[in-house]
């Protein structure tokens, strides 16, 4: 392992975080399991990593030609989720709707948490705002954001008069 | 007013079980209603085909598995990962007599939904003393 892997040099920001790409980080996860295990039953559980409190929890996937974000919203449709792009900084917020008719249930056993959220994800490189995809199945929100063309890219580049 | 927000749950490994499939299992967060002549049960399972959903009950123990599809096209990197894909499987003690005959399932917007009518003979009732 190379010294530069191991002292960072500058600050990543948390969306190219990579797990082999750093080794605090893997071993700080591997310390919060550890905790986690161990103080389930207390319910404290120091040390979180900063999106453990987040919601929704999002994969971020790519190519050449589009990004791929996707997020477990179950319980939810299309009504309840509304997505916005703004200065290359994608919007997920909704809310989960808890079923009137199950309030007056007698719950004895409670684990799925309902409210509202939301998220800002700032994507990793530009994309094309028009051609931008989205599909919810199985309360799984898959969206596609297409990258710009490397032409207009390059065209943003600004000479020094 | 006052807004609650969202609270993830870590998703929980299932250690117990020895499986056939290969790849991660998690529990699937449930909620659970108990009303006086049926329960109600909601298991968040997002992702999972409907097709393979498996649902038995079996000596008052229920259990509801799924398997979800990993969709990994070759040529996509994946950049950030914050939640990981899995199956889902869980077993529950049941302490009322359940009539198996009229147990309804659905699923829709990747939450399962149980609908177990009690028994007749579970619904509480008041004996007589026979004098």
């Amino acid at each position: 392992m190379k010294i530069k892997d191991i002292v960072p040099t500058k600050i990543r920001s948390s969306l190219k975080r990579r797990e082999e790409e750093n080794p605090f980080l893997t071993l700080r996860q591997e310390m919060n399991r550890l905790f986690d295990n161990f103080f389930d039953d207390f319910s404290i559980r120091p040390f979180k990593t900063p999106w453990e409190r987040t919601y929704p929890q999002v994969n971020i996937k790519e190519n050449d030609k589009q990004i791929e974000i996707s997020a477990e919203l179950p319980g939810m449709d299309q009504k309840d989720v509304d997505i916005s792009l703004y200065n290359n900084i994608l919007t997920i917020q909704g809310e989960k709707r808890q079923e009137q008719e199950d309030k007056e249930g007698d719950y004895y056993h409670m684990e799925c948490s309902y409210g509202s959220f939301h998220r800002d994800i700032p994507l990793p490189s530009e994309v094309d705002a028009s051609k931008v995809k989205a599909d919810f199945k199985k309360g799984v929100l898959k969206i596609f954001l297409p990258k710009k063309e490397e032409a207009e890219r390059q065209a943003k580049k600004i000479e020094i008069s | 007013m006052t807004e609650t927000q969202v609270q993830k749950k870590e998703k929980k490994d299932v250690d117990k079980v020895e499986r056939t499939r290969s790849g991660r299992c998690f529990i699937p967060p449930t909620d659970i209603i108990d009303k006086e002549d049926r329960i109600t049960v909601l298991a968040d399972m997002p992702g999972v085909e409907q097709t393979s959903i498996d649902i038995t009950l079996e000596n008052n123990v229920l259990t509801i598995q799924g398997c979800v599809k990993e969709e990994n096209p070759e040529n996509y990197s994946l950049v950030h990962s914050e939640y990981q894909v899995g199956d889902y499987y869980r077993s529950f003690t049941l302490s009322d007599t359940i009539d198996q005959d009229k147990i309804k399932a659905k699923y829709e917007n990747g939450i399962l939904r149980l609908e177990l009518p009690k028994a007749e003979k579970a619904k509480s009732r008041k004996i007589e003393i026979q004098s």
